[in-house]
């Protein structure tokens, strides 16, 4: 029993929690066949059922899941799962349709229903039921109403609500101007210019996955890895001092990690160069200031060339830069967490006079 | 679900039916849950049962009232009752006949009096029309004054009408009365006489249970009309809870559960329905404390505005309490409110909140124990406290100004050591060998500084001359005889045994089971005779002994001699000694600058300047000073065989009762070559810790 919740205190590691949530979208994306079974989805369920049943048994996972505030995340997780399979297995019946000549099932079905009862009475259940649901939640857990708040009594850990706690786990890795208002506003941004830059006609209406790989692969690393998954570590697996706790680990807060990151104008000038840090600091932070301006100007333009040719000619230039800006900045969150994880790296340009860093 | 379905229809409706059918029974059930959920509370069953209680009480309190009924007399009463009752019979014909005659006459009173009524508001009506044009200046209004002449006229005569009817009523009535007058007065003394069970049976009827009360006016969604079962509170505007960021007018709910704690009546009965104790004093209407006035938690604490149980904050008396409660209602310590209420037995400390200007508190008497304990034991000396200014108290221990001549080193590093192994119950606490500095290497250390600290102690004593010295000694059974009677023991106790046996008033003045073994006769003796001379802040008062008597009693007290006290538990070394100085030293400065100033002082300095801390080279040898009587330069050979000794590394370790004299082996120039007469300024300690001697209360130290 410890020996398994030891192994399950170990992989829930950020590092390998993050890298498992990628390396899991991949393979459920290209083993999409298999995964689109009955038998694979009531299998995740039992997994899924059985975890939290096995976890309830210890004390500290008791603690963290049944506090009123995590109930719904957990919600989340049940239903996350459930949606993206259930979605995976209508492409993948969709997929073998068009394959096979015929349309997509939607294409079969009236494309006109009566609103009594086929909308209005689902209405109706569905009302009943939420009532239920909701009756029963507010029956069985309690708003906390916690003592008269004290300002000489900090909690801690001192957690964001769900919605934002994928953005508290970026702090960890980003200065809180770039984690808390840059990137939070181009995803905004991009969901918005979303409609603007899509120009594929394809999955109107119906589930595919072969039409829309890029566009459904991009979104769900985005929303499921980058969103949902930093969201479910920040509620249950980060504790005080906002240190990583395994879900069967006790939250000591003395638990001392050492913090040992070093930034990139150190890399380059003290161990590379073996010379001082340059005082001036736009010396200092020349090799981090380059490779950010590589990254966001130049990286774009030798993207178009190769890799993301085939983009650049459907979309055209304003629509390509746009969206591979926007890719970019997405993708800076992992890579930034990989250069931390592998290199101990902590600022890519770390200009302290103006308090800008990257 | 893309299978079964009917032509233009996205579903198959009997499924949906069955669906809808399951979701509102589901909903039903919910619906019901929660009303229930709602609507169950702990507090409402225990008024519910107070209802009951209330209702046995009361009917309690009836039966009583009615066997207090004065027998004798209610049998009287009901016997005259009776014969009233029979004479009205006997005269029966008669009293129809006037009660006949009555109620005609009162009818002719009605109409007469509503005929005068009716004419007297014509009359006005005209009076005021007539008038009114006449001062308007209307012409012919001669017509209209004659009609109200006429009126006024006309009601007169009514009003004649019926006052002579009233007149025959009121005889009419007269007349009636000799019969069943009678009955009515003996009726109204009977009420009397059982007015308290009457009362009480119209208390308990009202109190009664009925199927109205308990299913109806307090079922679910109807108990807004006139619920019996309510939540209670007592809201005090101007007594306010302070909750961080807002202060809030106290709102006590504590009578939703505690519904007897204003009645009389159920002192017997347990909690939450008990009385409180002593009515008259709190919560009585009458009492200086009225429970609208004051509510609950002023005195008492805990959170006013729960009406659970557990919210409330209740603090149980004692640990058996607390595993009941922990049984019983599941109670855990209470976190969520900064005011957790006050074991029963300490709801004394909140008098001061309201009573803050009386030092001494009528009636709580927990209290004015612990004002008198802190003041005695000397808390305030220490720890700043509102209330106790330390400017203008004395400070609770004996003055050290004149130590060495009265104790010996000896005696006050045993002492030091561990107060309480001397005498046990002294107020001085131990400032070595604590809990976490017992360990061997502890010991070491713990000695040096003992050592180093009685060492200053006598190295800055001043000198003292008694207005007698060596006094011949007296007998000791008149001593005792005088000490028992002339008043020693008002003060003063001989094996009081422990802290708890003596308690708080008793030892005001020192025990004195070991005075023998503590000073000498001389000092003895001159104290007794006139304590001021010594310290002439000292609360013991000059008995207006004579010198033999106080021979007497200074040879008896001499008599009373106790060993006790720890023995040194490590020897040390004077590199010891220079390593405790030298982690003094290097928390102020770099460790370099330590050692060297550590390494310019002599042993005997390092002693010294281990307490102190001042500038090297300034040092107070009290020996140097002495010029006087043999006592003086006794304790300072001992002062100079103890620093001797110790500047040769032995051991320092000694009895605390004798007065060792070990021949002295040189070094005593070294002594003396501290023989500046200028006193350090021993106040010259740094408030940076470290030493914890500057807690010591020798009056010279009162800068620190």
């Amino acid at each position: 029993m410890g020996f398994i919740k030891g192994i399950i205190n170990a992989v829930t590691d950020p590092k390998i929690f993050f890298v498992l949530a990628v390396v899991g979208l991949f393979v459920v994306l290209w083993k999409r066949e298999k995964i689109a079974s009955n038998v694979f989805g009531y299998g995740v369920l039992g997994a899924l059922l059985a975890f939290f049943v096995f976890g309830t048994f210890d004390p500290n996972f008791r603690l963290i899941v049944t506090k009123p505030d995590n109930v719904p995340i957990v919600g989340l997780i049940f239903l996350l799962v459930f949606f993206i399979w259930y979605s995976i297995r209508e492409a993948v019946f969709n997929d073998r349709r068009i394959d096979a000549g015929q349309g997509p099932i939607e294409k079969d079905e009236s494309d006109r229903v009566w609103v009594w009862p086929d909308l209005v009475y689902t209405e109706l259940i569905s009302l009943i039921l939420c009532s239920v649901v909701l009756i029963v939640w507010s029956i069985l857990l309690k708003a906390p109403l916690e003592q008269p708040a004290n300002p000489a009594n900090t909690p801690n850990p001192s957690k964001a609500p769900w919605y934002f706690l994928g953005l508290q786990e970026m702090l960890v890795y980003f200065d809180p101007w770039l984690a808390g208002v840059v990137l939070p506003g181009l995803i905004i941004a991009g969901l918005i210019a979303i409609p603007y830059i899509d120009k594929n006609p394809k999955g109107n209406g119906y589930f595919t996955f072969k039409e829309r790989k890029a566009e459904i692969s991009i979104f769900l690393f985005g929303f499921a890895v980058l969103w949902v998954s930093l969201i479910v570590l920040g509620t249950f697996l980060r504790g005080p001092n906002w240190n990583f706790f395994g879900p069967f680990e006790f939250w000591d807060i003395h638990k001392l990690e050492a913090l040992t990151n070093v930034n990139l104008s150190e890399y380059v000038w003290v161990r590379l160069l073996r010379t001082g840090m340059p005082s001036f600091w736009l010396i200092r932070d020349l090799p981090g200031i380059l490779l950010v301006l590589f990254y966001v100007f130049a990286l774009p333009v030798i993207l178009s060339k190769n890799l993301f040719r085939r983009y650049y000619e459907k979309l055209g230039p304003p629509r390509y830069y746009v969206s591979v800006f926007l890719f970019l900045s997405m993708m800076s969150l992992p890579l930034k967490m990989l250069s931390r994880w592998l290199f101990n790296l902590k600022y890519v340009v770390n200009i302290g006079e103006y308090f800008f860093n990257i | 679900m893309a299978e079964k379905k009917g032509v233009g229809h996205a579903y198959n409706i009997d499924f949906l039916n069955v669906v809808f059918a399951a979701s509102s029974i589901f909903l039903l059930l919910s619906t019901v849950w929660m009303v229930c959920d709602d609507y169950d509370r702990d507090w409402k069953n225990t008024q519910r049962r107070f209802a009951r209680l209330q209702y046995d009480v009361t009917r309690a309190q009836y039966r009583q009232a009615r066997d207090k009924v004065d027998r004798p007399k209610l049998q009287q009463l009901q016997a005259q009752l009776k014969s009233a009752e029979q004479n009205v019979k006997a005269n029966q014909s008669k009293v129809d006949g006037l009660q006949k005659k009555l109620d005609e006459i009162e009818i002719r009173l009605d109409r007469a009096n509503r005929d005068y009524q009716y004419m007297k508001a014509t009359y006005d009506h005209d009076r005021y029309d007539f008038e009114s044009a006449r001062a308007a200046g209307v012409q012919g209004t001669a017509k209209k004054g004659e009609n109200v002449a006429d009126e006024a006229k006309q009601l007169k005569d009514l009003d004649l009408n019926v006052q002579k009817i009233t007149a025959e009523r009121n005889a009419a009535q007269n007349d009636l009365a000799q019969y069943t007058g009678a009955v009515g007065t003996i009726q109204k003394q009977l009420e009397d006489l059982r007015a308290e069970q009457l009362r009480l049976r119209k208390v308990a009827e009202a109190q009664a249970p009925s199927a109205t009360k308990d299913y109806f006016l307090n079922a679910p969604l109807l108990d807004f009309l006139a619920p019996t079962i309510k939540i209670n509170q007592l809201i005090l505007p101007d007594v306010v809870d302070d909750v961080n960021f807002k202060t809030v007018p106290k709102m006590d709910r504590c009578t939703t559960c505690h519904l007897g704690i204003d009645k009389a009546g159920f002192e017997k009965y347990p909690q939450p329905f008990t009385t409180h104790p002593n009515l008259d004093a709190y919560l009585g209407s009458k009492s200086p404390h009225p429970i609208d006035r004051i509510g609950c938690t002023v005195c008492h604490d805990g959170m006013g505005q729960s009406v659970s149980f557990k919210d409330a904050s209740h603090t149980p008396t004692g640990e058996k309490q607390k595993e009941t409660w922990e049984k019983k209602y599941g109670w855990e310590e209470p976190h969520e409110w900064d005011y957790p209420m006050l074991p029963t037995k300490m709801t004394d400390a909140s008098c001061q909140k309201c009573h803050k200007q009386e030092i001494y508190i009528p009636k709580a008497e927990a209290l004015n124990v612990a004002y008198s304990t802190y003041e005695r034991a000397g808390c305030y000396a220490c720890h700043k406290t509102r209330g106790f200014d330390t400017t203008t108290m004395r400070k609770p221990g004996p003055i050290l100004t004149k130590i060495e001549s009265k104790l010996t080193k000896d005696w006050v590093k045993t002492w030091v050591r561990n107060p309480r192994a001397v005498k046990q119950t002294t107020w001085m606490p131990r400032i070595w060998y604590n809990s976490n500095s017992s360990s061997p290497q502890d010991a070491v250390r713990n000695e040096v500084e003992i050592n180093a600290a009685v060492n200053y102690l006598f190295a800055n004593s001043e000198k003292w001359e008694p207005p007698i010295s060596n006094p011949k000694p007296g007998d000791a059974k008149s001593g005792e005889k005088i000490v028992k009677s002339i008043g020693c023991q008002g003060c003063h106790v001989v094996g009081e045994g422990s802290r708890e046996q003596a308690g708080p008033h008793r030892t005001f003045g020192q025990p004195l089971e070991n005075i023998g073994t503590k000073t000498t006769y001389e000092w003895v003796f001159n104290w007794v005779r006139d304590p001021k001379h010594y310290n002439p802040n000292t609360y013991m008062p000059n008995l207006r002994l004579t010198d033999a008597q106080a021979a007497d009693v200074a040879t008896y007290l001499m008599t009373l001699k106790a060993a006790g006290g720890d023995q040194a538990k490590a020897t040390y070394t004077q590199k010891d000694v220079d390593d405790t100085l030298l982690d003094y030293y290097t928390a102020l400065m770099p460790a370099a600058s330590a050692k060297a100033t550590v390494a310019k002082l002599d042993d005997n300095q390092k002693q010294l300047d281990l307490v102190r801390r001042s500038s090297i080279g300034t040092a107070v040898s009290a020996a140097t000073r002495s010029r006087g009587s043999r006592r003086r330069s006794r304790s300072g050979r001992i002062c100079l065989k103890r620093a001797a000794s110790l500047s040769r590394g032995s051991t320092s370790a000694s009895s605390q009762t004798s007065r060792t004299r070990r021949s002295s082996a040189g070094s005593i120039a070294s002594c003396t070559t501290r023989a500046s007469s200028t006193k350090a300024a021993c106040c010259s300690h740094s408030t940076s810790c470290g030493c914890r001697i500057s807690i010591c209360q020798t009056s010279k130290w009162s800068d620190c």
